[in-house]
């Protein structure tokens, strides 16, 4: 059920939309005579896109994630076509849990703005955040992350996040250098940010840490004091400094990149070596990763599609801090140092 | 003289339990009573949800053993046939089944013949090859109680309870039928099995409410301020059924309320509810802690029963046009059995935090809903300053009830007085609510699931503990003695009612009602 184009797109004005809107989803109960509709809400999900992007699959995997994060979903979009400079559109999107009778339902609000509006969208969000929730800003702007940014785009995006409680963006295909450093800048400004960079390599870090649950003595991973981590792009990409921070945090490991020909893009292959035993883990097809080690370990492990549904599905479940990711990304960043 | 100094294993440095998925190791489950009601309504299902989920090992096998002959086969299409049948809120999916099915096995035997611990064993040492299951154990006793002793004896005599991996085992309750027997059978287990290698399912704890409720109040700094004698008034845990005793007449004849819920499930939640915060959210810490609580209950003399306790046993009755029986007239029920069907008791635990409070219990069939919670009455304020300005023109006494809803719509609601809108200072209760299906999208995970991990994971947290169950038996104990020994006029309460007469007087001496649930 989605509304007409609000305009113009002032928080009240939406927020009066919103109040009719769950009116009428309550007109089906009075029908009905028994309560057919939950409004849920556990977070303000910001979504950020860009001309590019035009908000569509951004809304679309917001629509997935309300099962498991029931929020006040608002997708901001920047379009030539929104003929009134800022407008919003709102609709709610319900659900009915397996064997019940019952919708659950959430809100979402559209906002679409003319590029030379954006730098004036951070006002009307501050209105829009469901009270006392945190925000979480899901950063898909292209000025998050472009040195070539304009000082509109950078001015408009710096609004939405000085709302945010958890920033989450993607630095898939960036350099790396650029990435971790601008992260670093955030990272030192006290915001909690995440990346879908780092969310893409739990399938690579559940196995890897598996073998080291119920180690001998002798296989311990405090043994292991070299890593080598391989990749198939021109420059190694930001996962795989995460992966070499990841694994030499604990200990101090001495970790080697080396570039290879194989599956990617990206992290193609980890080695770790200890005196007694090598074990690696290769990427041997795009949805398979394999073991093997000196001591006759072998597995084939497979790799469930990262669609963003699944990274973002996850990353919301993590809305503190992430001890894991932050003594990575410090490592990571001594490494890309060359500590 | 030293002593050799064993270094402490390495904690796994690159563990993320924020993201990672509960790693289950590969093991077998060994079913004893496979063909029973609680291996196709419970365990069969959690089993293959967990499965579903990826949550347990793929090196995992199931082995179910039952008197009934079957081939692996047989036992499949009739396993199927349950799992699809009582899947809680998901689909059954036909291919995860296949695959699901190849780690299914069937070995058929009579609990009392060794001949069968031998072909159990046989097939052990199979799938352990073919599972590659690490040599990992977990044998579940889902037969009649009263073969625990024998079965655990068998298995330590076949060498069941050793192999190259860890042997566990679970016990279904009721864990004896009274104090004494109790004992004896923790003595038993304890001959074959270390302490730390039973684990006493109480379905109840592994409930994600019951599991809430420490969650609730440890997790947050706003209640556990309130959380005491000098807050709260007292707490009431109603667990009612709407339903009677569904063939399982004979069953409960011997069993009554008191046994079936209050020894074990609702007592377990009382200690849930106000046991002290342990320094460690561990097994250990958190048990110990619950065990405390128990303990620490007021034992009641003979004589002080009939003030502190009500039985009740439901009559014929007729609801929504349709003929109840009454608890006799069930089929293989005596015809003049003092079996009680409905049981309150009022327990006080005497510590600092609960001195004098009253914890009322009450449990029952044939009730007018199925709904179990836990109240908790906070005290009035201190001035009742709106007392002749409500609605009614009564003071509502003491307006403020936190309760946690156990089942069926699990949440939690907080009532408090508002005032009504419109001129004059009119006050009304509302109701300020949690719910858990909306606030969290995702399928809680049944009680089985979450403690079938648990004891494959080696987390006993969830549950009972050999004091536990002592201590649970003592505080029930002088009630059945006097029970046992007493005449009573049964039936005393009209089935789809709340119980009988006798409760409400039990709370009224005490200046209390039982809340409508």
């Amino acid at each position: 059920m989605s509304s007409a184009v609000i305009f113009p797109a002032q928080p009240e004005q939406i927020l009066k939309g919103l109040g009719k809107l769950w009116t009428s989803l309550g007109q089906e109960e009075k029908h009905q005579g028994r309560p057919t509709v939950l409004r849920a809400c556990a977070m303000t999900l910001i979504a950020a896109t860009d001309e590019e992007d035009s908000g569509f699959s951004a809304s679309q995997t917001i629509s997935e994630l309300m099962r498991e994060h029931p929020s006040r979903g608002i997708v901001l979009a920047v379009s030539q076509q929104a003929e009134r400079g800022v407008e919003a559109r709102i609709l709610a999107q319900c659900w009915k849990p397996f064997g019940k009778a019952q919708q659950i339902c959430c809100e979402q609000i559209e906002i679409t703005s003319r590029p030379e509006n954006w730098p004036n969208i951070g006002p009307i969000l501050i209105g829009l955040t469901a009270a006392d929730l945190p925000v979480v800003l899901w950063c898909r702007h292209k000025a998050a992350l472009s040195p070539s940014a304009t000082a509109d785009q950078k001015a408009g995006l710096l609004a939405v996040m000085n709302l945010a409680t958890k920033i989450i963006i993607d630095t898939k295909g960036e350099d790396a250098t650029q990435a971790i450093e601008l992260l670093a800048k955030w990272r030192a400004e006290r915001r909690l940010v995440a990346d879908l960079e780092w969310t893409r390599l739990t399938r690579w870090r559940q196995p890897i840490a598996q073998i080291f649950d119920n180690p001998s003595t002798d296989s311990s991973f405090s043994k292991f004091g070299s890593i080598e981590v391989s990749y198939t792009d021109e420059k190694p990409c930001p996962s795989v400094f995460y992966i070499a921070g990841w694994l030499s945090a604990p200990y101090g490991a001495k970790v080697a990149f080396k570039k290879v020909e194989g599956y990617g893009p990206g992290l193609h292959g980890i080695t770790l070596r200890s005196p007694s035993e090598t074990i690696e883990f290769e990427r041997t097809s795009c949805d398979c990763m394999s073991l093997r080690s000196t001591k006759g370990r072998e597995r084939k492990y497979n790799f469930n599609d990262s669609t963003l549904y699944t990274l973002m599905n996850e990353e919301l479940s993590v809305l503190g801090p992430d001890p894991a990711f932050n003594a990575a990304f410090a490592r990571a960043e001594e490494l890309l140092d060359g500590r | 003289m030293s002593a050799a100094v064993q270094p402490l294993p390495e904690i796994n440095p690159l563990q993320d339990y924020l993201r990672f998925d509960r790693h289950v190791p590969p093991c077998a489950v060994v079913i004893f009573g496979a063909s029973g009601d609680l291996s196709k309504r419970k365990l069969l299902p959690s089993l293959y949800r967990l499965f579903y989920e990826r949550r347990i090992s793929p090196n995992f096998a199931v082995v179910g053993s039952s008197r009934t002959p079957m081939s692996d086969e047989q036992f499949r299409e009739k396993m199927k046939e349950s799992v699809a049948k009582f899947l809680e809120d998901a689909p059954f999916d036909e291919d995860v089944w296949r695959s699901f099915a190849q780690s299914l096995y069937y070995v058929a035997g009579d609990l009392n013949n060794p001949a069968s611990y031998d072909d159990i064993h046989q097939k052990l040492e199979e799938i352990e090859k073919t599972h590659e299951t690490a040599g990992n154990v977990l044998f579940y006793l889902s037969t009649q109680p009263s073969h625990y002793a024998e079965a655990i004896q068998e298995l330590g005599e076949h060498d069941l309870t050793h192999g190259n991996g860890w042997r566990r085992v679970i016990i279904e309750k009721p864990f004896g039928h009274d104090l004494a027997s109790a004992r004896k059978l923790n003595e038993e287990i304890h001959k074959v099995f270390d302490e730390s290698e039973i684990y006493r399912i109480d379905h109840y704890l592994g409930k994600e409410t019951v599991q809430n409720i420490l969650a609730f109040r440890f997790g947050n700094g706003i209640f556990e301020p309130l959380w005491n004698r000098r807050y709260i008034d007292h707490v009431q845990i109603t667990a009612a059924e709407s339903i009677g005793v569904e063939g399982r007449g004979g069953y409960y004849q011997e069993a009554g309320a008191l046994r079936d819920m209050i020894q074990n499930h609702l007592s377990q939640v009382m200690a849930t509810v106000a046991m002290e915060p342990p320094t460690v959210f561990d097994a250990a810490n958190v048990r110990d802690e619950r065990a405390k609580l128990l303990r620490a209950v007021r034992v009641m003399k003979h004589d002080e029963v009939p003030e502190y306790a009500v039985a009740g046993q439901y009559g014929p009755a007729k609801v929504g046009g349709q003929d109840l029986l009454g608890f006799r007239q069930e089929p293989s029920v005596d015809p003049e059995a003092q079996t009680d069907t409905y049981a309150a008791v009022t327990f006080f635990i005497d510590n600092w935090r609960w001195a004098d409070i009253p914890f009322y219990i009450r449990t029952g069939k044939r009730m007018p809903k199925r709904v179990t919670d836990i109240a908790i009455q906070f005290g009035a304020p201190p001035l009742g300053l709106f007392k002749q300005e409500t609605k009614t023109g009564l003071r509502e006494a003491r307006p403020n009830v936190l309760v946690l809803r156990i089942q069926p719509e699990e949440g939690i609601s907080l009532r408090f007085l508002s005032k009504s809108p419109g001129s004059g200072m009119r006050l009304r209760p509302v109701s300020m609510d949690f719910n858990y299906g909306s606030s969290f999208g995702e399928r809680s995970p049944t009680a089985y699931e979450t403690l079938l991990m648990d004891a494959m994971a080696g987390d006993a947290t969830l549950y009972t503990r050999q004091d536990m169950v002592d201590a649970s038996w003592q505080i029930v104990q002088p009630i059945l003695d006097v029970w046992g020994s007493t005449k009573f006029d049964f039936p005393n309460y009209p089935s789809g009612t709340w119980g009988p007469k006798a409760s409400d007087e039990m709370l009224a001496r005490q200046g209390h009602v039982w809340r409508v649930p």
